[in-house]
């Protein structure tokens, strides 16, 4: 027995497994077991502190079907995702080719752009609510000088989405800009001055040889951007609680609702995998429409 | 290499060796009972008035107080219940049935029996709130009193006779347009927001009307009776046809203590809790304003709801006698009266006792009121199973039409339906649970 043991020990994958063993206990723990039960709850009526009631597919056909919100749920949070990841791609891409620049103190710039993308979503939510305050806020006492009357933002149903949009773009200058930057120095020179050569501009560049060399970036952060858009929470839950009259309540902030003030796992769990196929035909889109703009240099 | 393996199985050895002789962190050899009790506060070392004096009431019971901030406090106990790790007793102030209803709570009828326990000390409002199926879950902790207040300084500058508050809506509706004012197009002061105060003026408003929400013993929603429809019509009224968005631009630059509307002399009439009694002493303490009752509409009683904290045993606690005792030493009158006479109006006896006492009445000349307005207090748990939906479909329905996107009739209806969707599969639930979980008894 002993010496079985000692032959286990003493072979190469015993410890392979052992030094992995954290993050698989990890994963199947905490990962895998939670993905497996919450698709067998989305077919049950369940509370957390009772049993669970099969019910087959009625939570689906509610939810597709029957339910007042899902539908503005659903609007709510593709409008934000339309809207939001292209401002924050070429955003951040534009604020890349700045700091791309050798310019004086460059790094004191990228430092600067990248602080807001490390403060927290909840201190940076409460921090926003003060800005848009109709009354006293940053942003509308600044328009009021030169003459603007603000807009009433988070309390308005017209504006609330925008305002939320406004917020995350504050942050535009974070990991992105990093990515951004780092694709933007490997674009290779002499394509520059090929298009100098050509007579072309700035423009003829950035269209020319810098897009197609870091479209594989961009469309990278347009599939993570729009899989964050589709999960977007923090914002409608710290600021407008998914008012005024359901303007923000984002899928992910209903479903939030639903599972943890109503205590309904079962048709939380049926709107999360819901939700994962959307994000899976909102992905395998942008992978059939990639074909036409990504460039890859050195072919798939 | 062979020396690092075998340092690392010896270490792996002590450490489950560790594991397995490690004494319980919790436990105490004092001899005493130790009972855990968990409550939403703010600071650590403010432990509650109750506790102190139960642990010197007597030599055998320790209550071990651990405060645990409101943010998610429900999740916390929810997780500790889950864990079958619970505290002994808690406070809480959701819904008792919310709880009861998933088999959380111990039920404590038998132990009231037992113990003759007097279940009249408490307003009946909040004691019918601690039941769930007729069977006692809970005991009122402390709760909230509302009553109207109103600036007598505006109502001065406004022509209206400061000792003669409104006691109907309709006179809140005329004196809220002579109490407005507004500067450069925008509002400088208002008289009366529906939409902001302790209070859903349309709610109060259905139960002097004396509504049903549901019928057929709780099956069914009532939201489209024509009661609650007029209640929405008649809280729209008082907006006076300014827009909603506009007020709440007005609004907008409220905030706590001295930037609260009332308080700031921005809002001239509102129903407000008894806090606001000590507020108002710390954040303008010159101000002149007076405390009515509750408005109603002509021939009908003044209503008012509120919420309350309850103790509760949780499923699984390891000292439920204990808890017990706890729990009634810390509702009683001496234990109430004491803790708000301790704290400054914080907190609202549950005990009427407590609340009627001398001492009490005597902080304030409201005390009365806060007083009749408890007896006239009805529960807001409409549909028990149910409740965080109905109140935020309630809440929709009621910002729908504020905005007028939509009209009473049609914005409960739509209302009525998601509850009544809602309702009918927790009762599905709760009757197939039933065959399957009885309630934990003391």
């Amino acid at each position: 027995m002993i010496k079985a043991i000692k032959n286990i020990i003493n072979k190469q994958p015993f410890w392979g497994y052992l030094f992995v063993s954290p993050w698989l206990v990890g994963f199947l723990v905490f990962g895998l077991y939670p993905i497996v039960m919450s698709l067998y709850y989305s077919l049950c009526q369940y509370d957390v502190l009772r049993i669970p009631q099969y019910i087959g597919l009625r939570n689906y056909e509610e939810l597709l079907f029957h339910d007042d919100y899902f539908g503005i749920s659903i609007w709510n949070t593709i409008y934000y995702l339309l809207i939001r990841t292209p401002l924050v791609i070429f955003g951040s891409l534009l604020l890349a080719v700045l700091v791309n620049n050798a310019v004086r103190g460059i790094k004191y710039f990228r430092t600067i752009y990248f602080v807001p993308s490390i403060i927290s979503g909840v201190i940076l939510s409460v921090l926003w609510m003060w800005m848009l305050n109709p009354e006293y806020g940053l942003i509308n006492v600044t328009l009021s000088f030169f003459g603007f009357d603000g807009p009433l933002w988070l309390i308005d149903q017209s504006w609330s989405k925008p305002a939320i949009i406004l917020m995350s773009v504050w942050s535009i200058g974070g990991g992105r800009m990093l990515v951004f930057l780092a694709a933007l120095q490997g674009v290779p020179k002499e394509l520059y001055e090929a298009v100098e050569i050509d007579g072309g501009g700035w423009w003829s560049k950035f269209r020319n040889v810098t897009v197609p060399f870091i479209s594989p970036v961009i469309f990278l952060w347009v599939i993570i951007e729009a899989v964050a858009g589709l999960q977007v929470f923090v914002e409608a839950y710290v600021m407008t609680k998914g008012g005024p009259l359901n303007s923000t309540l984002f899928y992910n902030l209903y479903l939030y609702n639903k599972a943890f003030d109503d205590f309904q796992m079962g048709y939380s769990s049926a709107m999360a995998w819901v939700l994962f196929v959307i994000a899976l035909i909102v992905t395998f889109i942008q992978f059939r429409l990639s074909k036409k703009w990504v460039y890859y240099s050195g072919g798939k | 290499m062979h020396i690092i393996k075998n340092i690392f199985i010896a270490l792996f050895g002590l450490a489950v060796l560790f594991l397995m002789i490690m004494p319980n962190a919790e436990e105490k050899n004092d001899g005493k009972t130790h009972v855990k009790y968990w409550y939403v506060a703010g600071k650590e070392d403010d432990v509650p008035y109750g506790v102190i004096k139960f642990n010197v009431s007597q030599d055998s019971v320790i209550i071990d107080a651990t405060p645990i901030p409101w943010n998610e406090h429900e999740k916390k106990i929810l997780t500790a219940i889950l864990s079958e790790y619970p505290p002994d007793v808690v406070t809480l102030v959701s819904t008792v049935p919310k709880w009861a209803s998933r088999r959380a709570l111990v039920m404590l009828d038998d132990a009231i029996k037992k113990d003759n326990f007097d279940t009249t000390q408490f307003y009946s409002a909040l004691w019918k709130e601690m039941h769930y199926r007729d069977r006692v879950f809970a005991l009122p902790a402390y709760t909230a009193s509302f009553a109207f207040f109103y600036n007598k300084a505006l109502f001065e500058e406004a022509g209206l006779d400061p000792d003669k508050p409104p006691r109907t809506w309709d006179e809140v509706r005329e004196y809220s347009k002579l109490l407005t004012k507004f500067e450069g197009g925008n509002l400088a002061q208002i008289g009366y927001i529906p939409p902001y105060g302790n209070l859903e003026t349309s709610f109060v408003m259905s139960l002097e009307l004396d509504a049903k929400y549901t019928l057929n013993h709780g099956t069914k929603v009532n939201l489209t009776s024509p009661e609650i429809v007029r209640s929405f019509q008649e809280e729209l009224s008082l907006l006076n046809d300014i827009p909603v968005e506009q007020i709440n631009k007005f609004k907008g630059g409220f905030g706590f203590g001295s930037q609260h509307g009332f308080i700031a002399g921005k809002v001239a009439m509102m129903i407000l809790g008894n806090t606001f009694i000590d507020q108002i002493k710390t954040y303008n303490p010159g101000m002149n304003y007076g405390v009515a009752e509750i408005p109603t509409f002509e021939g009908k009683e003044t209503k008012s709801s509120t919420g309350v904290w309850w103790y509760a045993i949780p499923r699984g606690s390891k000292h439920k006698k204990a808890a017990w005792d706890f729990m009634k030493f810390a509702v009683s009158k001496d234990v109430q009266l004491q803790e708000n006479l301790t704290n400054g109006q914080s907190l609202f006896p549950t005990n009427i006792q407590a609340a009627t006492d001398s001492a009490f009445l005597n902080y304030h000349f409201a005390m009365k009121i806060f007083d009749k307005e408890m007896r006239h207090t009805e529960s807001k748990v409409i549909c028990p199973l149910v409740h965080d939906v109905f109140w935020r479909e309630y809440a929709f329905a009621r910002e729908r039409v504020l905005y007028r996107n939509q009209t009473p009739q049609e914005a409960l209806e739509q209302a009525q339906r998601t509850i009544q969707v809602s309702l009918d599969k927790a009762i599905e639930y709760d009757n197939y649970v039933d065959k399957e979980l009885k309630f934990e008894k003391l």
